[in-house]
């Protein structure tokens, strides 16, 4: 069982406190906690740090990896910047998207994956690359990319 | 601040150290195009409209937030400036919906007259044209963010000026848009429908719902019988809507309106006048539960509540203290009630035959008219709102020179006026009629000042107050208050109203009265009114209300004949059987 | 010039050495030499490191700030994430030195989103600096306290530019800051703030302990130092290298292992790219602007996929505010297209553009802006032919 988003934005507050420069802070808890950020988290944290719902929605809607929308149990961020590019990280895309029958943005049926492209990840000399939550996976072939999705859980 | 000396376009001048170039430029007299500049607002400086040359910068300068510093010499326009201010303005046209005349707010509009200044005829950046999105309807508040240049004037005034930020820059890069909480609307959120936003914006992205067509409709139906009401507001904003200047024309406005068709033209200044009448009673009678009966369920300071938009405000930020405000429905509101039940009585028509429409300075009165609890009349009580604007574009559509016209009165019933009911329109003038009849009521003697002219709470300041204190002889039955120190304030704007009440609910204040206006200003500023609007503007429609008021034969509510004559065959008392029914209210709680 | 290892030498000085030596100096007298030595931001934009630290210290204001800027987004750079992941312990150091010169008892790491795997690793480092002393309340018996907590951003490349980190730090949106106040005034939470680059704190601790003559041996003219670069793209040996200020690209290339060169990024997309003909050029900060990344791309590549691969980057990570920028990259995507597409056959046709790419140069709000249209005006200048001749004005 999960926390309720009101309880993780309470347990947030007391780790990050309730000023206005905790909220970076409370919305990464939430968001690595349940995967996204949902209506109810939003307007605790407006409530905890004294701003309005729409300054918070308005903040978390900046940033790539807040997301309103539910998502999977893993996500999966495949770069598609210049060096991964080069390396054939369009080529891993194709091949996950046939192989979990969604598009990029999207999660699979069963919730277990969110598949996103991401900008730059840090690993062009190691590329192509993708993160699965925190952790990078590198030198990536279609075929290994694959390997790696189907082992999730 | 010393001053420096600083070369604009080759000209020097000494200027205070630590002003902006835009304002230094403005003070030389040298025009520099802006958009996302506003005077009433923080800078933002996202535009790049008003970039000028500065002599020894890599890049060009933004003249709305840099600030001058010693011996700087500035190029307006270089033609590196020229270039670039043309450049920019057309990318901003190539990610606009480009449609004027389809627009709210062709020719008057900022991004359209900056086009025509620069003469950008053909644009190389338009790939293909943007479609037309009406993404969100309210009874108040319309935005086709299809016209939006993303200048955030109206996020800041939602935000700096009223303190409600609703609304927001949502999603970034070249998909960012200005959204609510959730994407929900305008009206799904705790917006006050005050339209303050609709005046800031440069474009035509925002503005109000119209019932232009509606209102055309009842008065070509000849069934209808269709009377209208102006707006304190209304007589000082009118003119300046048709293009002309800032001045009260309320013979020519009364000949506009009735040329257009209504049946009777009335006025709310009437009901204003019965709203400082019921109002200063409800006002008496709660210092009498208090001091005389020492009833501590009887809220103090009582607020006004003739403005709708802090109604709203209200009823979402500061339920509890709901019991404040006063049960006095708004003037337009009790304006409706009457108008189908007293009114339809005077005139012998049948009351569900009347149409009534009301011209007013405000988006939130759209709002109110629609609020369930408004029907008290046994109908609908206020059928459409027009805005100052859209009363102004049906003038024009029906061909109708206001310049020209003679002067003209409204109909008899509901269409008599006083100087106090003119101020309402104005900050403070709520307070100031109030306290001209309510003093007298109780000491049975004129208010004590010169020319019942009330300065004290007069003028633009956020948050005015002042104290009145009652002489030894009251009149018979108001010994009660004799020696007391009436405490009062008056706020406008909803950043200062906030202010405010936070001091009333943390028990900090101990006035007995509030006058709130959500719009800067008061009425005259408000959302339906022309745009633009700032501090000169608002001064020069505050300017025009006040002569309208010396100049108006009567000058306190209680002294309107018709008023009198309501409450001798109609109403019977203030506060009494029919008041209740037809012109008190209650409020909501809302999220 | 050449490579040279210093921040990533094999061999380290001792932990806590060079803060040693600073606590026994003046704050002036640690501002002083890291001026001396010359040092310019590692982050990208090569702003003198000492002068901003004097600024800071002089400013006045309580609870003064040291901010590390660790967001490393630029395309094809990866040497802050070796330095935070190998060298956190001197990282922690020279920000608890900045800390000391600017009269700042409290440190953030403003961490990208992308690497919360080196979290754990720099707590650890942390907690043993803390353990010696070297971090913490009254460090090494001095009154002088300095702590550094770790903060995530969520992904946006432009956190990276100082005033948006800064703005994201405060939990709003990651929109630059309208500049002046700058931050040595008017920070986070409006406090005096530093704000350096990963690179730039490792390096401090190097030059406390060398002295700043020693520092300005290394490297050419006023561009002095070593410098660390990320190599990837058509290379034998992708990676992380460390080179003298002021060596060549070719230099650099020939370490990595490069054998086929069409083009050569440098200093990530908002970069520079050169052609095979320029690989003498300096990487200082007067000839080739160094940054921290050098993508090299062999014959076979089609310059216009890079273009528009790194357009699509830009648009994807404006942030939306200020209408060059905004407009303009889209503007420029479409550009490229339509080139590739056929649509624009001539340099004619190309004139507005390229006075766009001017106009978002001179008019953009920050850096991104400023510098995004840097890849259009080289690709489409040095490498792509029209019938009336190559791409540029
Ligand atoms: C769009 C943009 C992105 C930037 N990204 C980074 C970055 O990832 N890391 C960094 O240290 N500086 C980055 N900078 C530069 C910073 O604004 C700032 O100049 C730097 O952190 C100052 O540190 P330094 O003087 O030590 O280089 C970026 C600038 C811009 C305009
Ligand atoms: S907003 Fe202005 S420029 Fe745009 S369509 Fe309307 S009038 Fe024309
Ligand atoms: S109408 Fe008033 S409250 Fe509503 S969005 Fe506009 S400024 Fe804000
Ligand atoms: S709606 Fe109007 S005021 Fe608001 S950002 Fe758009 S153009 Fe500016
Ligand atoms: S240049 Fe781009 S990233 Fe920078 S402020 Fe403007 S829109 Fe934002
Ligand atoms: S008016 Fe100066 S940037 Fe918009």
């Amino acid at each position: 069982m999960s926390r309720k988003p009101e309880d993780i934005v309470s347990a947030a507050v007391v780790k990050h406190g309730s000023g206005r420069e905790a909220v970076m802070g409370i919305l990464t808890d939430v968001n690595r906690e349940l995967g996204y950020i949902p209506e109810e988290a939003i307007k605790a944290a407006a409530k905890a740090v004294d701003v309005s719902n729409a300054e918070i929605y308005s903040v978390l809607s900046f940033y790539s990896f807040f997301s309103t929308e539910p998502r999977g149990r893993n996500i999966v961020r495949l770069c598609n910047t210049i060096s991964c590019e080069m390396n054939g990280s369009s080529d891993i895309l194709d091949a996950i998207e046939k192989e979990l029958d969604i598009k990029t943005g999207e999660t699979t049926a069963d919730g277990r994956i969110t598949l996103e492209t991401t900008s730059c990840i840090g690993l062009c000399d190691e590329s192509p690359a993708m993160l699965i939550n925190d952790t990078p996976h590198t030198r990536l072939t279609p075929e290994e990319a694959c390997k790696i999705l189907a082992g999730l859980e | 601040m010393p001053n420096v000396s600083v070369t604009i376009n080759g000209v020097t001048t000494s200027v205070r150290e630590g002003v902006t170039i835009l304002d230094s430029c403005k003070t030389a007299g040298v025009e520099i195009p802006t958009l996302c500049y506003h005077p009433d607002l923080s800078l933002a400086g996202n535009c790049r409209m008003c970039l000028v040359e500065v002599e020894g910068w890599k890049t060009l300068a933004i003249a709305c937030v840099t600030p001058v510093t010693p011996n700087m010499v500035i190029n307006t326009h270089s033609k590196k400036v020229r270039h670039a201010r043309r450049t920019v303005l057309k990318l901003l046209l190539a990610a606009h919906n480009v449609n004027c005349p389809e627009c709210e707010r062709n020719k008057n509009c900022e991004l359209q007259e900056l086009a025509e200044k620069h003469n950008i005829t053909f644009n190389e950046y338009q790939t293909s044209p943007k479609p037309s999105s009406i993404e969100e309807v309210s009874p108040g508040i319309m935005r086709d963010n299809s016209r939006c240049i993303m200048c955030t004037r109206c996020v800041r005034t939602c935000e700096e000026l009223q303190s409600v930020a609703v609304i927001r820059p949502v999603g970034r890069s070249a998909s960012v848009n200005i959204s609510t909480f959730m994407d929900l609307g305008l009206n799904n959120v705790p917006c006050t429908q005050c339209g303050q936003c609709i005046n800031r914006c440069p474009t035509g992205a925002l503005f109000e719902t119209s019932e232009i067509r509606q209102v055309w409709e009842a008065i070509e139906d000849p069934e209808k019988f269709v009377v209208v009401q102006t707006a304190p507001a209304i007589r000082v904003g009118i003119a300046e809507a048709l293009g002309l200047p800032t001045d009260r024309t309320t013979g020519k406005m009364v000949a506009a309106i009735r040329g257009l068709g209504f049946d009777r033209v009335l006025d709310t200044d009437f009901t204003a006048d019965l709203t400082i009448i019921e109002e200063g009673h409800e006002l008496i009678s709660r210092l009498k539960k208090v001091l005389v009966d020492g009833d501590t369920d009887t809220a103090l300071p009582m607020t006004t509540s003739c403005s709708p938009g802090w109604i709203k405000f209200i009823e979402h930020k500061y339920p509890d203290l709901l019991p404040n405000v006063s049960s006095c429905k708004s003037p337009q509101q009790m304006f409706g009630a009457l108008s189908k039940t007293y009114l339809a009585g005077k005139e012998g028509v049948d009351p569900s035959k009347v149409i009534c429409v009301s011209i007013m300075p405000c988006t939130a009165k759209k709002y109110e008219k629609e609020r369930p609890e408004m029907r008290d009349s046994g109908y609908k009580d206020v059928d459409y709102v027009l805005t100052t604007r859209e009363l102004a574009s049906m003038i024009q559509e029906a061909g109708i020179d206001f310049d020209n016209l003679h002067d003209e009165k409204y109909d008899r019933w509901m269409g008599d006026s006083t100087g106090a009911a003119v101020i309402f329109g104005a900050t403070g003038g709520v307070m100031e009629a109030a306290l001209r009849t309510a003093y007298e009521i109780v000491t049975g003697q004129e208010i004590p000042f010169e020319g019942l002219n009330i300065i004290p709470v007069r003028g633009m300041e956020g948050i005015k107050d002042a104290a009145i204190t009652m002489p030894d002889k009251m009149a018979s039955g108001f010994e009660f208050l004799a020696g007391v120190t009436l405490k009062v304030a008056v706020v406008h704007g909803l950043a200062n109203t906030r202010k405010l009440m936070d001091k009333v609910r943390a028990g900090e204040v101990d006035y007995h009265f509030i006058e709130i206006m959500a719009c800067p200003g008061g009425c005259l500023g408000g959302g339906g009114q022309p745009i633009p609007t700032n501090p000169t503007v608002r001064k020069k429609r505050s300017d025009a209300i006040y002569e309208e008021d010396a100049v108006l034969h009567f000058r306190k509510s209680h002294a309107n004949p018709e008023i009198q004559l309501l409450y001798a065959e109609f109403l019977k008392e203030p506060l009494g059987h029919k008041s209740h029914e037809l012109l008190h209210t209650h409020y909501t709680k809302r999220d | 010039m050449s490579e040279k290892r210093i921040l990533t030498a094999a061999e380290q000085p001792e932990a806590g050495a060079a803060l040693k030596k600073s606590l026994e100096m003046t704050k002036a007298d640690v501002v002083f030499e890291v001026r001396e030595s010359n040092m310019r931001g590692r982050g990208g934009a090569g702003f003198p490191t000492g002068v901003k630290w004097n600024l800071a210290g002089a400013a006045s204001g309580a609870n003064k700030m040291v901010i590390c800027n660790a967001d490393e987004g630029e395309p094809g750079t990866f040497k802050d994430k070796l330095l935070l992941e190998k060298y956190a312990s001197k990282l922690l150091e020279g920000m608890t030195i900045g800390g000391y010169a600017i009269g700042s008892s409290q440190g953030i790491i403003y961490l990208r989103a992308e690497y919360p795997y080196l979290v754990p690793g720099i707590m650890k480092v942390r907690e043993e600096l803390i353990s010696k002393n070297f971090l913490g309340e009254g460090i090494l018996g001095t009154d002088f306290s300095f702590d550094v907590e770790i903060r995530m951003g969520a992904g946006a490349y432009v956190c990276g530019e100082e005033t948006s980190l800064i703005e994201s730090l405060e939990g709003k949106r990651g929109e630059p800051r309208n500049k002046p106040p700058f931050p040595v005034n008017s920070g986070y939470l409006s406090r005096p703030t530093i704000v350096n680059n990963v690179e730039t704190f490792v390096s401090v601790p190097y030059i406390i302990l060398n002295g700043s003559e020693w520092y300005q041996d290394l490297g050419i003219g006023s561009c002095t130092g070593t410098k660390l670069f990320s190599i990837s793209g058509d290379v034998e040996n992708p990676g992380v290298y460390e080179f003298q200020m002021g060596s060549t690209i070719g230099e650099l290339l020939e370490v990595a292992g490069v054998k086929d060169v069409q083009a050569v990024q440098v200093g990530g997309a908002s970069g520079t790219t050169i052609s095979a003909g320029e690989l003498d050029r300096k990487l200082s900060f007067e000839d080739l602007p160094p940054g921290g990344s050098v993508i090299v791309f062999n014959s076979s590549r089609n310059m216009m996929d890079v273009l528009e691969n790194f357009l699509e980057f830009f648009v994807h990570e404006s942030c939306g505010q200020c209408a060059p920028c905004r407009e303009g990259n889209v503007r420029l995507l479409d550009t490229a297209r339509a080139i590739r597409g056929g649509k624009i056959t001539s340099r004619e046709e190309l004139k507005p553009f390229f006075m766009l790419a001017e106009v978002m140069k001179l008019g953009s709000k920050c850096g991104l802006g400023q510098t995004s249209p840097n890849c259009f005006v080289d690709i489409i200048t040095k490498f792509i032919d029209f019938p009336d001749g190559k791409g540029g004005m």
